[in-house]
Formats: C-alpha cells, structure tokens, sequence
C-alpha cells in the first residue's frame, strides 16, 4: 500500500516546475515574435520544428517564424503529462511542447481544435514537427 | 539455515520479483528510449524511467489482475467447486462450513490465533481477513494504474498533439479496459485451467498436486 501511495505521488512529482518553464517557453517565444526577434523566438522551437518550418518555408527560421499569422494571446492554461505539455492560449490557439536534453521547446504552434471532442482529433496546427 | 530452509518459498519469490522488476526497468527503459529516438526525441535516464508513470503503469496493471485472480479464487473456492481437483474443496462442503470445521468461537484450540478465539466483530473480520486485505491491494494496484495511466496515456495525447483527457474519462477509454483485459483474460484462464488439468496430472511432491496414484475422482486432496 505504501509503495502505491508513493507511485501515485511521484506521478505529480515536479509538475509545477514543469508547467511554469512550459509557460515561461511560450510567453518568451510569444514577445519575441510580437517584437519581430526571430532569433530569439527560434531558440523556443524544437529542433526537429525548426527544421521543418525552414523547409516549409525555404528560408531560415529567424526570418519565417516572424510571419506565420499566429494570433498570439497571453497563456491561460499550461498542462504537463510526462514528458510532453500543452499550452492553451487565450486567442483560443494552443500550443504543444516537448521535454528533452534541452529543457521544455515548443514541438507545435498555432494549433487550433478541428471539430469534434478534441481529444479524439488532432489540432490543426500553423507548424509542427 | 534453517530459517532459510523453513521460509524458502516465500524469500525464492520475493528475490526473483525483485530480479523481474529491475530487470523490467531496465528492459522498459530501452523500449522507451527506442521510441523517444524513433520520434526524434531524447532518451531518459533509468531514475527518470522508474519515477515515470509508463513504468509505473505497465507494473501496476499487472499487479491489479495477479490480486483480482487470487481474491477471485479465495471468494469462488468457498462456494464453487471442481471435482476431483486439488484446487477445490471437498463437494460437500460447500459454503462458510459451520464453527467447528473452521475452529472458531468455543471451537478454537489453544493455538488459534487469538482472533479466532474472542468471537463478535473482530472474528468476524479476521474470518476474512485474507479475502479483504488481497482486495484492497488489487483495489489500489488498479486505482493506481488508473491513475498512472491517464499520465501515460495524455502524454501521448500531447505527443500527437491532441488534447488531455479527465480521470473519469479515461475509464471509459480502450487504452485503460485494454491494459485490465489482457492481464484479466491470461489470469482466468491459468487459474481455470490449473484446476482442470490438476484433475489428471500430478507433480510428486507439489502440494499443488494430488499425491500420484490419487484416482482423478477424488477431490480437495493435496500431496
């Protein structure tokens, strides 16, 4: 019994150091692209997301991250489940975040519900990786 | 030596249970980190691993259906029985049998364990003690999985960019019936199985077993 208990402590073990460095991640990455810093909102994305968005849009990041027609909005709800969270916005934009060797980095952005119970479907999103 | 010898059963399956449950930390975690590389993410240390609810989860769904088996099997045994298995009592005695077969009350012996004796409420609990506390560990072990579960499973979520789900949510899901039914399914079927094929093989020397040349009629026989 005393093992269970501590199982089920230990899954909600430093979650809330997760949630705020998920939130600090998009808050930062949000200002920098508001401000027009494409290096610094670059740094927030993932590497494989990078990636993808210089390949979708066939310049480096720096450039393209500034003019992907996010909506933006301040952060209203930040949930970490292991080694992943999400990140709702207030625009009603969601964003989805990784945890790796280099701490909590954005893997999607600009990610919207498709219809449905959004648990069951996808998000449509402005990048992911 | 002799203390070794007297409690072997119960210290050979406690050392090889934790042998099962290193080795499937270890195990886990390089499935785990074949997966995170498989969808370009980072591995994880092995103290990440055992704290994680995907560990976590694969134990205690195990667990859960091992206790359900045996509670199952301690409950039906008083009222179900096989003939001429081993596993089952004799047919006639069917049922909670009366105070004098099961030595309770005024028909406790000196040796009796002291709430056998006292009568009322206490050996009315301690009358089903084994029944009760194997429950609340396969009631625990399945919460447990529950919950350990629903972290697992919304992290997947959030890998394929989906939204989380809520505990009561989650019991409605394939992934958690899923995980209960295939560990449900192997232990019904060991356990019935081994009450029926106990009726016609042995193993000299098993007190799991009839003693060898026992005929396949005879019933709550052990070697």
């Amino acid at each position: 019994m005393a093992v269970l208990g501590l199982v089920v402590a230990t899954a909600g073990c430093g979650r809330t150091d997760d949630e705020n460095t998920a939130r600090t991640v998009t808050d930062d990455f949000l200002a920098a692209v508001d401000s027009g810093d494409g290096e610094q909102a670059c740094t927030q994305l993932s590497p494989d997301t990078r990636a993808e968005l210089e390949k979708q849009e066939q310049r480096p990041c720096r450039e393209a991250v500034t003019d992907l027609g996010l909506e933006g909005g301040s952060v209203a709800r930040v949930q970490v489940y292991a080694l992943s969270a999400m990140v709702e916005l207030s625009s009603g934009e969601a964003a989805f975040l990784d945890q790796g060797e280099q701490g909590w980095r954005l893997s999607a952005i600009g990610c919207e519900p498709v219809g449905g119970k959004p648990a069951d479907r996808p998000y449509d999103c402005e990048l992911e990786s | 030596m002799r203390a070794l010898r007297n409690h072997g059963l119960a210290l050979f399956f406690g050392l090889i249970f934790l042998a099962s449950l290193v080795g499937q930390a270890f195990t886990g975690q390089d499935d785990f980190n074949h997966l995170q590389v498989a969808h370009h993410e980072d591995p994880i240390s092995i103290g990440r691993y055992v704290t994680s609810s995907d560990y976590w989860v694969d134990v205690l769904e195990n667990w859960q259906s091992e206790y359900l088996q045996f509670t199952l099997f301690i409950i039906t045994t008083v009222w179900l029985v096989q003939k001429g298995s081993p596993e089952s009592k004799e047919l006639n005695k069917i049922g909670r049998e009366s105070d004098e077969e099961q030595k309770v009350g005024r028909h406790a012996t000196e040796r009796s364990p002291k709430w056998a004796r006292v009568g009322g409420l206490r050996t009315r609990i301690y009358s089903n003690s084994l029944l009760i506390v194997m429950a609340a560990i396969w009631i625990a072990s399945w919460l447990g999985q529950s919950v350990t579960g629903r972290i697992a499973y919304n992290a997947e979520q959030f890998d394929h960019h989906e939204a989380a789900v809520g505990w009561t949510r989650y019991l409605t899901t394939s992934d958690f019936w899923n995980r209960t039914l295939q560990n449900w399914q192997s232990e019904f079927l060991a356990v019935g199985s081994m009450a029926v094929l106990a009726i016609y093989l042995r193993q000299r020397g098993s007190p799991e077993s009839k003693p060898v040349g026992s005929p396949h009629d005879s019933t709550g026989v052990e070697g």
